[in-house]
């Protein structure tokens, strides 16, 4: 109780440094809670990807697009167990390059024979799991269906139309017949469709002058591989480019390397907030020193009435670490508001950014506990080293 | 018998890079068990030194002073801590409490530190009744008059039953009403309880209420009296 009465009674001076300690805090973990959002994005993007092989069209044909003439070639390959088409296409067309953050919205299909090789499972959270016979349903991600505000049973017109939309732009009523569980990776910004319907909607994407030349039961976005157990896919990948013609097979490995961007961006986040923080230790660290010198002749008393040299040194490394701990709280109670806001806001524009999870709160409140004991070790030591004498003469 | 013996205390400081200010000169007096003495002398004579010494806040540049029989100067600095905090209490001139604590927590302030705790909560407030104070113990420093916080510091110094109570300038910041009032408490004290004061003033009015007065003056004893009758204006309190 002594400690909150000593906070109390400087109450400018602490608030103040509570507040700079508070920004420090915020700015942790807003900048965590990017970095927590991308790497469970970039964590899930590895899963899925380490665990098969993308094979696209490497022909002069349509960027985008493959032909499922591949998949018969690609299965006699050596190694591998089953080829599988995958259609991938913008779900808002013309709203990627605007925005940056967040995984774009995407209309899938995904083989249903896929969920027993990949790593990224999925589940569903309402509803049911496509039907395989039946045409005309969606099976949204958690993410998109709370973006569109759908619930099972609802209807959702896919792709979504842009505001500036072509006069020959076409979209199709989709049933909501499940929503899936949220993953915090590809799977929760993804409208799931049967293949009849993907294959519609990816001939419907393509230009006009080569949408009519193409058969759209034959198109898929890609073909999914999966080895056999114990396969290298790496060396599968390069085997599938050396036999079948006209395909690009890209090595898992090459995959996952290029999410080492998104650990650049979580090292500059967490260096940045870190800068932040250092702000607040020096404030801690100057309103403790004042604290010391304003109270040389509490110290004195304490000492005169049998306190040691660490008793002192305790009570203001205690003092230090709550001030230091009130500000981590009020910082990071803030900052996981205001992620919830920016989210909520920015969920209407596909920009879904923040993910506080609980190993954020202990990181924001560890740093806000070793900031304040950290910060609190000086004073304390001046305190402890106090000379009782001259502060009893001093006032 | 003898509770404090000092011998040839001599005290130092330093005062800039050159100077040094001597401000105890080789005193040597011994003081009873139970005694209640004043210590007189002009501003820079010495008081706060002798008692800063008596009371282990300072170690002398040579000398001893002996507590009870120990030579305290050969203790560790723990141990001058801790006897300190378990024989000797202690009242200043102002600003004696901590003002984030209540009246019975001050009181209670050096348990705290002896590893007593709440245990010794019956006691502090017996020692607030004793002062007077027993209606104003969650009042907080702010709240009471500076004769009711001397009061409460009198009752902090006794907290842990100490053999010596060392008073700097008690009566320093009061008007006389208030001074008789807590030389009277100081002296009730004494009487009952058996516990050594030494109270330092440069009221000779108030040094001579008490039953001895030693004069310091330039850091030496100028003059140790034993006032069989004393004649200040506490007699007429007794």
């Amino acid at each position: 109780m002594e400690i909150f009465h000593n906070i109390a009674q400087r109450r400018l001076r602490n608030t103040l440094t509570i507040s700079g300690i508070a920004i420090g805090i915020l700015a942790l973990t807003l900048t965590g809670a990017m970095a927590e959002h991308f790497h469970a994005q970039f964590e899930g993007g590895v899963t899925y990807f380490s665990s098969n092989i993308q094979v696209t069209d490497d022909a002069a044909g349509y960027a985008g697009v493959i032909s499922l003439s591949k998949i018969d070639p690609i299965q006699k390959v050596p190694g591998v167990a089953v080829a599988l088409p995958s259609i991938g296409l913008m779900a808002r067309p013309g709203s990627a390059g605007g925005v940056p953050l967040g995984l774009p919205d995407t209309i899938v299909y995904t083989d249903p024979r896929e969920r027993d090789h990949t790593r990224l499972k999925t589940a569903i959270a309402y509803g049911r799991q496509l039907q395989p016979s039946r045409q005309g349903e969606v099976v949204l991600g958690y993410d998109l269906a709370s973006e569109f505000r759908v619930r099972v049973g609802d209807s959702l017109d896919l792709p979504i139309r842009p505001p500036n939309a072509n006069p020959d732009f076409v979209n199709h009523p989709f049933k909501v017949v499940g929503i899936l569980k949220k993953t915090n990776t590809l799977p929760d910004a993804t409208a799931s469709v049967g293949l009849f319907d993907a294959q519609m909607l990816l001939q419907e994407s393509l230009p006009a002058s080569f949408r009519d030349r193409v058969d759209p039961s034959s198109l898929a976005s890609r073909i999914t591989v999966y080895g056999k157990p114990g396969a290298d896919l790496d060396r599968l990948a390069d085997r599938i480019n050396a036999s079948v013609p006209g395909v690009k097979a890209t090595r898992p490995t090459d995959f996952v390397n290029s999410f080492d961007q998104g650990a650049r961006f979580t090292a500059i986040a967490i260096g940045t907030a870190l800068l932040a923080i250092l702000f607040g230790a020096v404030l801690v660290v100057n309103t403790m020193l004042v604290a010391v010198i304003d109270r040389r002749r509490e110290i004195a008393l304490k000492v005169t009435f049998g306190a040691r040299a660490w008793h002192i040194g305790v009570e203001y490394l205690l003092e230090a670490t709550m001030i230091a701990l009130v500000g981590g709280v009020i910082g990071f109670a803030v900052g996981a508001g205001l992620a919830a806001l920016l989210d909520l806001a920015g969920r209407t524009v596909d920009m879904d950014v923040f993910l506080v999870t609980d190993r954020l709160a202990k990181v924001a409140l560890g740093f806000a506990l070793a900031l304040g004991v950290g910060a609190g070790i000086i004073p304390a030591l001046r305190a402890a080293r106090l000379d009782p004498d001259l502060a009893l003469r001093a006032l | 018998m003898v509770a404090i013996e000092v011998r040839d205390l001599t005290r130092k400081y330093r005062q800039g890079e050159a100077n040094t200010v001597q401000a105890l000169d080789s005193v040597t007096l011994s003081i009873d068990a139970g005694e209640f003495v004043s210590l007189v002398g002009r501003s820079g004579s010495g008081k706060t030194t002798f008692l800063h010494c008596v009371g282990l806040l300072l170690r002398p540049t040579s000398g001893q002073v002996i507590i009870d029989g120990i030579d305290t100067t050969a203790l560790t600095d723990g141990q001058r801590t801790d006897f300190r905090g378990r024989r000797i209490g202690f009242v200043f001139r102002d600003q004696n409490l901590l003002p984030t604590l209540t009246a019975l927590q001050n009181v209670m302030l050096p348990l705290r530190y002896g590893g007593i705790g709440r245990s010794g909560r019956n006691r502090a407030r017996e020692l607030l009744d004793l002062v007077g104070l027993g209606d104003v113990t969650h009042h907080r420093p702010g709240q009471l008059t500076v004769g009711q916080s001397q009061r409460v510091a009198i009752a902090r110094a006794l907290i842990r039953a100490p053999t010596l109570v060392l008073a700097d300038e008690p009566t320093g910041e009061v008007d006389n009403e208030t001074s008789d009032e807590l030389l009277f408490i100081m002296q009730q004290l004494n009487r009952t309880s058996g516990v050594t004061f030494i109270i330092a003033t440069h009221d000779v009015d108030v040094a001579t209420c008490m039953d001895r007065m030693i004069r310091l003056s330039d850091g030496q004893v100028g003059a140790d009296e034993r006032l069989r009758v004393p004649r200040g204006r506490l007699t007429s309190l007794r």
